[in-house]
């Protein structure tokens, strides 16, 4: 065991605990840091209070919208879920790698100058992840919401070159459940807005990661589709939180050896139907083995381009130089609420095997082990951790962006995101 | 009352720029400006549980992490559980013949009819229940020892970091500040101290022998196969939790209702809203949860005038119609008011603030700005927003110099109930009737073309006199001063017709 040398009174327990955020696309983490979970984990969206409907704050389009639901949904998180002022409290934000600078600039103005915290630090989610299992060189796997995020880190440094983006997340598996689900039920289950689920884009440019996804997630609502009058009416509807929840409750990620037993023509019995219920008039909605076993399979197809999220991981692999290919392999680490699925790890550790030895990648690739992390946590939240445990130490004090130099420049200078910019043993690292 | 929760008729402008209604707002007396609760301050005053209306002070709700420790919310639909009691008959341990009864508790919900008995949980023997002996079935403990474990690696391995850092910079610090330490009876941590550092580090000798005894996670090659009974096996939504239920418990997000906790309940929090400008508090309230009134509560309906929209003629695009408003004085002193319109208000606004700036360049100098910071915190704001309502109608107003006065609010005379309106000889004519502290007005409002379906939105600046009875700090007139103050007024005049 560790001795500790903060009981003595360093100093550090008498400063007030830095609150740690990690805004997800779909559920927003929160609580202190130095603590081993969040206080609470909550859908990042807000009701508008005039038209009772909910609203996505990622989905906002114009600035000011979006600053507005972010202030209205902080203020929530700071006065329902920590409970205390934001004022003169330090902050850690994750951020991942596609976080957009004008995101970044944003939530700095809120902070500082909405809530008037007083200093702001950004960590990005992949590298403080390794945190959570105290290993400098992992591969990290982000199944979040909208994208699957494949980043390796090599002794606490990202490789920025080998990063890989799909939109393989659980938008795309509940796409996939609307869309067989509609192949059975009638059209007009499907009739609110409230069951569009957001299409995600991630534009994959090297060279410049941070300025990647400005366009990342695009909400549109195709034509057809109704403002319904009635709030009562909606219970009767599929919504996207239904889809959700049947995605949550009921599918799971198939083995390896009954696709392919399908593929081959002679599938398994598939698993048994649930009858769901919805609406007030409780209709039934027969979720069919057929979609509980398939939906995840989406984020594991090679259609088109070849990318499925195991091809990721093998790419993120061979896009490292041959030393450290057999350390990331040996260490990677599935992150984010996806990862969660039952199954989900049992499956892509079987598709690795399988692929490395298939002509796609037997000679690009040497490596045939796979090891898997498991970090102290629930996958949804192990980014958090990382930050969470990296924000305890010093180097809150000593890194983040003050308010006072805030104040003076109005901007948030590159050093604050510790991208490139990590503790490693106690040396400074820059690239 | 009901028009007091719900008003979005007639809008002010606060002094940020976002609209609100009058009963939304608080109205600075020091500042003397609108304030609004997204330009105020919040601060959390004190921790309450809103079931048990126990008051937590600051510190012991931090340590307990924001919970209650003896009230309960049902980890199946969220509300919060109730004690229930029961007899149970014991056998007597010493007598097998004889069956004692026993009182036994146990928690319920009465929304969902969840019981700690559904997670198979013990009942107690006492109506206080502890919840240590739930606590047992947690799984995670060994991730919370491990989490204290990489806590304490990441801090050596911030302290190593700053340690090199200071290393660094000892370089280049002057001798003097080294060397103070061989005079007798200042030792090295009162030097620091006294430099305004940090207190000394552990030596990184000490660190790095302690880091090399931590032991980094190890990754496995085998994972968990998928059960091969979920082919098979019925799915029983009913045992499965959804995703709120899991959320609720983050540390452990069942995935099976059986492992299910009652969770302590999350602590409400009385608040208070301070002016961002001047530092004082606009809202206030007592510390009683269960009281609802406030010790200081500046609500700009005390103060500002208020405005309803009483009738508005048809509106149609281009044709006149007649708006009349009512203005009531809230206040304990006669109010003057007169009406500006948006644009010449902007205009005087314009010329005040580049007189202010020259002014300021001229007179005070840097001298008295640096003094100022020196014994102030710079205040923090966000700039002022342009205001977000599209004005779609014109309104007449009467000349600026024309007013009208209210006299105070009269309490007695709320209970008047002759229901006599009656219209002062010397009023203008555009003042319809005068019921004690409130007058009618009438306005010609032309509503714009092309906006056929459209709101039809009326703006103009309200002028009003207000008695400020707070001296200004450094001035020693203490009589109460009457100030002009004006405020931005929205109202929405209804519907525009096509005919
Ligand atoms: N405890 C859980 N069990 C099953 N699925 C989960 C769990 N937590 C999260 N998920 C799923 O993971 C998805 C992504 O979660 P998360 O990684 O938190 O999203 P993001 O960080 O992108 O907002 C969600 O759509 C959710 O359905
Ligand atoms: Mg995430
Ligand atoms: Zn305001
Ligand atoms: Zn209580
Ligand atoms: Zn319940
Ligand atoms: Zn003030």
């Amino acid at each position: 065991m560790l001795k500790t040398f903060y009981e003595g009174g360093m100093g550090l327990t008498t400063e007030k605990q830095a609150v740690v955020f990690d805004f997800g696309n779909e559920y927003t983490k929160v609580g202190y840091a130095g603590e081993p979970a969040p206080r609470s984990i909550l859908p990042t969206e807000l009701r508008c209070p005039e038209t009772g409907r909910i609203q996505r704050v990622f989905d906002a389009v114009t600035f000011d919208e979006k600053y507005d639901l972010l202030v209205e949904f902080i203020h929530t998180l700071y006065f329902r879920h920590l409970l205390v002022s934001p004022k003169d409290r330090r902050v850690i934000i994750v951020e991942s790698v596609l976080c957009p600078t004008t995101l970044r600039n944003m939530l700095a103005k809120i902070f500082f100058m909405h809530f008037e915290v007083s200093s702001l630090l950004f960590v990005p989610s992949h590298v403080v992840s390794l945190s959570t299992l105290g290993v400098n060189t992992a591969l990290v796997v982000d199944m979040g919401a909208t994208e699957t995020v494949v980043i390796p880190v090599f002794e606490n440094v990202a490789v920025l070159h080998a990063w890989q983006a799909q939109p393989l997340g659980s938008f795309a598996v509940k796409r996939q459940i609307t869309d067989m689900l509609k192949k059975y039920e009638s059209p007009e289950l499907f009739r609110t807005r409230d069951c569009v689920i957001p299409a995600t884009r991630v534009k994959v440019e090297k060279t410049e990661p941070q300025e990647a996804s400005e366009t990342s997630a695009e909400a549109g609502v195709p034509e057809g589709y109704e403002e319904l009058e009635e709030r009562e009416e909606d219970f009767n509807y599929i919504t996207e939180k239904h889809i959700e929840d049947i995605k949550v409750r009921t599918c799971f990620v198939t083995s390896l050896a009954r696709v392919q037993k399908a593929e081959e023509g002679n599938p398994c019995p598939p698993p048994p139907n649930v009858d769901y219920l919805i609406g007030r008039s409780s209709r039934i909605v027969n979720i069919s083995g057929e979609i509980r076993e398939n939906a995840y399979n989406v984020l594991f197809e090679q259609d088109g381009d070849h990318i499925s999220v195991p091809t990721m991981i093998l790419d993120a692999i061979s896009k490292c130089p041959v030393d450290m290919r057999k350390p990331l392999a040996e260490n990677v680490l599935l992150i984010g609420g996806t990862a969660m699925a039952t199954g989900m790890r049992a499956r892509i550790c079987e598709e690795l095997k399988s692929l490395v030895v298939s002509p796609q990648y037997c000679d690009k690739l040497k490596v045939r082990t796979f090891k898997f992390h498991t970090p102290p946590a629930k996958e949804n939240f192990a980014a958090w951790l990382g930050a969470a445990i990296y924000g305890a130490s010093d180097i809150v004090s000593t890194r983040s962006l003050s308010k006072e130099a805030y104040l003076r420049d109005h901007q948030v200078p590159d050093w604050v995101s510790l991208i490139h910019n990590v503790f490693h043993d106690g040396t400074k690292r820059s690239l | 009352m009901s028009y007091l929760s719900k008003s979005d008729i007639v809008k002010y402008a606060c002094t940020c720029g976002q609209l609100k209604s009058i009963t939304n707002m608080y109205f600075c007396r020091h500042c003397l400006k609108l304030r609004c609760g997204y330009c105020v301050c919040h601060e959390v005053d004190s921790h309450y549980c809103s079931n048990c209306l126990e008051i937590l002070p600051s510190a012991e709700a931090r340590l307990k992490k924001n919970r209650c420790q003896t009230c309960f919310d049902c980890p199946n639909c969220l509300n919060t559980l109730a004690v229930r009691g029961t007899t149970v008959s014991v056998r007597d341990p010493d007598d097998p013949s004889k069956v004692n009864s026993q009182k036994k508790y146990y928690h319920a919900c009465f929304f969902c009819r969840w019981t700690t008995r559904d997670a198979g949980l013990p009942d107690q023997a006492v109506q206080t229940v502890s919840a240590n002996g739930w606590t047992h079935k947690e799984t995670n403990s060994s991730n919370v020892q491990r989490v204290t474990v990489l806590l304490e690696r990441a801090r050596l391995l911030g302290t190593l970091e700053r340690h090199e850092r200071e290393q660094r910079e000892k370089k280049f610090t002057p001798r003097s500040r080294r060397t103070f330490t061989h005079l007798p009876g200042v030792t090295s941590a009162h030097v620091r101290k006294r430099a305004g550092l940090p207190p000394e580090l552990p030596a990184p000798s000490t660190i790095k022998d302690t880091l090399a005894e931590f032991q980094p996670a190890v990754a496995k090659e085998s994972v968990n196969p998928l059960p091969e009974e979920i082919f098979t096996k019925a799915v029983n939504l009913f045992e499965i939790t959804t995703m709120p239920q899991r959320l609720a418990q983050p540390e452990i997000q069942p995935v099976f209702c059986v492992d299910l906790l009652p969770a302590y309940k999350h602590l409400s929090t009385k608040r208070s809203q301070r002016c961002r400008e001047c530092e004082h508090n606009v809202s206030k309230p007592e510390l009683n949860p269960s009281s609802t009134k406030f010790k200081i509560q500046q609500a700009a309906y005390f103060h500002v005038p208020e405005v309803r929209l009483v009738t508005a003629g048809a509106l149609i695009g281009g044709k006149d119609t007649e708006v009349v408003l009512l203005f009531s004085n809230p206040s304990q002193h006669p109010t003057t008011l007169s009406f500006i319109s948006l644009r010449e208000a902007e205009e005087e606004e314009g010329n005040k603030q580049t007189e202010d700036t020259s002014d300021l360049a001229d007179q005070q100098g840097e001298a008295a700005s640096s003094l100022s910071s020196l014994t102030k915190p710079a205040v923090v704001l966000e700039e002022p927003r342009p205001i977000s309502i599209k004005v779609t109608g014109n309104v007449e107003l009467p000349s600026p110099d024309a007013e009208i006065t209210l006299p105070p609010k009269d309490d007695a005379a709320e209970y008047d109930y002759s229901g006599e309106t009656h219209k002062s000889h010397n009023d203008p004519k555009w003042v319809m009737h005068r019921r004690a502290n409130k007058a009618a007005v009438s306005f010609t409002v032309t509503p714009e073309t092309g906006f056929t379906g459209k709101r039809c939105v009326i703006g103009f600046v309200l002028r009003y006199t207000y008695i400020n009875r707070i001296p200004s700090p450094g001035s020693f007139d203490q009589k109460p001063q009457e100030v002009r103050l004006d405020t931005r007024l929205f109202v929405d005049c209804g519907k525009i017709c096509s005919k």
